[in-house]
Formats: C-alpha cells, structure tokens, sequence
C-alpha cells in the first residue's frame, strides 16, 4: 500500500509538472494501461481496500446524498400501511419483551425440572454488528460491503444475519471491511431446509431465490430455513419464504421453489455476523 | 487544464453517483458523460490521464453497476478515452446530437469492454445486465449534452472555439 501511495505522489507531482517534462502520448498511455492492469489482476483483498477507504473517507457526503434520494422517493407516501404509531410501536415492543422474559423463564423450569441445560441457539457464538454501506446496495442484489472486516474475527463463508434472518455469506475479507454475498445473488448456493426436505437454493439475481427440481407442491409462505453447517451455524435459522412454485422447465413433474428473502434487503441499514467459537480463532 | 478544479469536480461527481443516483431504476453514468467531455475538449495528453482517473474514480464506486471488482474500468476508460481523443483530432463533436450519439456509443463499448473484464476476473454477472447497460447508454446520452455547460464553467473551457488538432 506504501508503494502505491508513492506511486500515485509520483505521478501527482509529474501530472502537476506536466509544463516542465514532456512525456510522449504512447508511453503516457503504455504506463496508465499498465497501472490498470495491475490493477486487474491484483488480488482483489488487497484492490478492495481503495474501494473501502473511499467509503470510509466519504461517508458523510454518501450518506448525506443517500438521505436526500431517500427522502426525495419518499415524499408523498403519507398513510404508508407498514408503519405504526408510536404508542402502537411500545405496545408491541413492551410485549416482545414480556414474551422474552417469560421464555426465560420457562428455560428456567424446564432446567430445573430435567437437570439438562438447554444450549441456546448461537449459544457458542460471537454476533459481530456491521454497518452495511448504503452505496453498495444496488441494482443486481448480488452482494453488499459491510464495515467489519478480519479484525473482528470475520472469515469467509460466515453467515450474516438481518431482521434475524440470513441476508447471504460472507465472500471476500480484508482488514477494513468484508463483501456479502446475498442469497439472491447468482452465485450464491445455500443448503436449504424446507419442509423437512434438505436441498440446496440459488440466487436469480432478481431479488429472489430458487430451490430447483423438488418433487412436491409447497404452499406458499413456508418458511425456507438454512440448514446446520458445522462450524458454522448450530442452528437453523429463516432465509425466506415460499413465494410460489413454477413447474420445472425440463421436468413437467417437477418444482421449481421460488423463494424470497425474509427481510427487506434494499433497506438494510446494520447485520450481524454468526461467528462461532470466537475463541477457536485468532 | 485546471488539474485542482478537475479533482473536486471528479470527487464530487462520485460521490452524487454513488449516493444520490443508485436508487434510480435507471441512472446516467454521470462519470461517463464526464470522460467525453474531457476527451472532447482537452488537449489529447490532458485526455489521456483525466479518462484513467475517471475510470479509477468509476471503479471505486462500481459505476454503474455496483460492486465491480477494481481494475476493468479503468482499462476500458482509459482506452476508450484515448480512442475518443485520438478520434477528435479528425471528426469535430460540437453539436449536442452527435455529442449525445458519442456518449451513447462509448457508453455502450466502455460498459461490454468493463463487464467482459469483470467476468474475466470472476466477477458475477447480472441477469439483465445487457439491458441495464443499454438504458445507462441510453440516458446518458440524452442528459450528457447538458451536463457539458455547467461542466465547461467550471473548468473554465470555452466550449464554441474551433478546437480541432
């Protein structure tokens, strides 16, 4: 990075001398294309950090922008059916934790009672917060960057939750920050469990998920559940749910899943990372 | 060339096409406009290291398409950019549809050159990216031409001398 930096001096000050030094086109040209090119086929953990550091350094400028957009589409949706008062909002949020509290207590009993502890879902894990940044959700719905990176013990392959659902893995890290890859995304291929049926789900790449080929009719708005990985996930946690069934193209006795995501992925704002056995890594 | 009046034109530019424009369904590659404007009215060497840099800056936002690995836009700036100054020199592009018609054109070759790049690079492509690219060429193309104006003032180009080299 130190080499890059006095590279880009260099040519900073050879761009502002430009009266001075006379460079002929074809070499200006040979030098810039080769500096692309390193560019290119450079390990992208090392590339990405210019893209993080441009985040980074501009986030109040992107975020001031990103709120101007926001509020320019929002204006004149007035009775939106998705929001509730604010008095509504403490009745159920007072609610959700009188539940949670008499949870814990049940838990208590039943410890009691049968002497076994109950291990909690991600019981062994560390949930690591992550700001996702606003610029990288976009058009495609393939991947975002989220500030977190290996510092906070993030590893590929880990998932990532939000609205305590999965949103992707992560697919690429470097110190700073770390890429996601949505579960909507072409790339993505997760081991699903749906009605009891283990199969594997692809992203379309159009906000939406298949699970291709099942033998069975689902009813929609089941739910779709990542599978166990070991290491990984100790429990199973909603991805999505069944949003219809399509017959497949090749098979006519066949099913293809159509899922979508659990949450609302262009409105991410913050994810939390599972990472398990946060004291088995460095 | 105003190389200070350049820079904050370019971060500025960035940061409004990475935060102000994604939520558009389709947005013009602002970036792009700006390459053909610097190709079209600066001196070929000025041309040269402007479409590299806006190719740099386009690459550290994925613009258009976000999240492009670094590298492929940079090179397919870069190039096209030197193509369109070296063009300039013979064909003069001072009337607004023919500069409209020459962002929708390198639009169009800058967008295939940098998604071929990516895929070499093993980055995922979209299922509609075609179409994507298509409506930034498109759009750019019409909002381009007027972008030129407050572009112009700012550098402090004259934009109706007879410029060719």
């Amino acid at each position: 990075m130190r080499l890059v930096g006095f590279c880009c001096g260099v040519s900073v000050y050879w761009i502002m001398a430009g009266k001075q030094t006379k460079v002929s086109r074809r070499m200006l040209f040979t030098w810039l294309m080769l500096g692309g090119l390193i560019l290119l086929i450079a390990p992208a953990k090392w590339t990405s950090s210019f893209q993080f550091a441009f985040l980074r350094v501009f986030r109040w400028p992107l975020s001031i922008g990103e709120n101007i957009s926001l509020s320019v589409e929002n204006r004149g949706i007035g009775g939106d059916s998705e929001t509730v008062s604010r008095k509504k909002y403490r009745e159920l949020l007072n609610h959700y934790a009188n539940m949670e509290a008499r949870l814990r207590q049940e838990q208590a009993k039943v410890e009691q009672l049968t002497g076994v502890r109950e291990s909690f879902a991600l019981g062994n894990t560390k949930l690591v917060e992550a700001l996702v940044y606003p610029v990288s959700i976009g058009k495609g719905n393939s991947e975002i960057l989220i500030d977190k990176g290996a510092d906070s013990s993030l590893a590929k392959g880990q998932f990532v939750l939000a609205e305590n659902s999965i949103v992707g893995t992560i697919s690429e890290v470097s110190t700073a920050g770390a890429r996601v890859r949505l579960i909507t995304s072409t790339a993505s291929n997760m081991a699903v469990d749906i009605g009891g049926t283990k199969r594997f789900m692809r992203g379309t790449g159009d906000n939406l998920a298949k699970i291709p080929m099942m033998k069975n009719k689902i009813e929609a708005g089941t739910a779709v559940m990542a599978a166990r990985k070991a290491g990984v996930l100790n429990t199973p946690i909603t991805v999505g749910r069944v949003l219809r069934c399509d017959r497949n193209m090749d098979s006519a006795v066949l099913w293809d899943i159509i899922v979508e995501p659990a949450c609302d992925i262009q409105q991410l704002n913050d994810v939390v990372v599972v990472v398990m056995n946060p004291q088995g890594q460095k | 060339m105003r190389w200070f009046r350049f820079a904050i034109l370019i971060v500025f530019v960035t940061v409004v096409q990475a935060s102000v424009l994604p939520n558009l369904e389709v947005s013009p590659d602002l970036l792009l406009i700006l390459l053909v404007f610097f190709c079209i009215y600066c001196e070929p060497n000025e041309a040269i290291i402007t479409s590299f840099a806006i190719g740099f800056a386009a690459d550290l936002i994925g613009s258009p398409m976000p999240l492009m690995p670094m590298g492929p836009q940079t090179i397919s700036f870069g190039l096209f950019g030197t193509l369109l100054a070296y063009i300039h020199r013979v064909i003069n592009v001072r009337k607004m549809p023919y500069q409209a018609l020459t962002i929708f054109i390198t639009a169009l070759l800058a967008g295939v050159l940098a998604q071929f790049l990516a895929m070499l690079k093993g980055h995922v492509i979209v299922s509609n990216i075609w179409g994507m690219l298509l409506g930034v060429a498109i759009y750019s193309g019409l909002v381009g031409p007027f972008l030129f104006l407050p572009s112009a003032w700012w550098m402090r180009v004259r934009m109706h001398r007879f410029a060719r080299r």
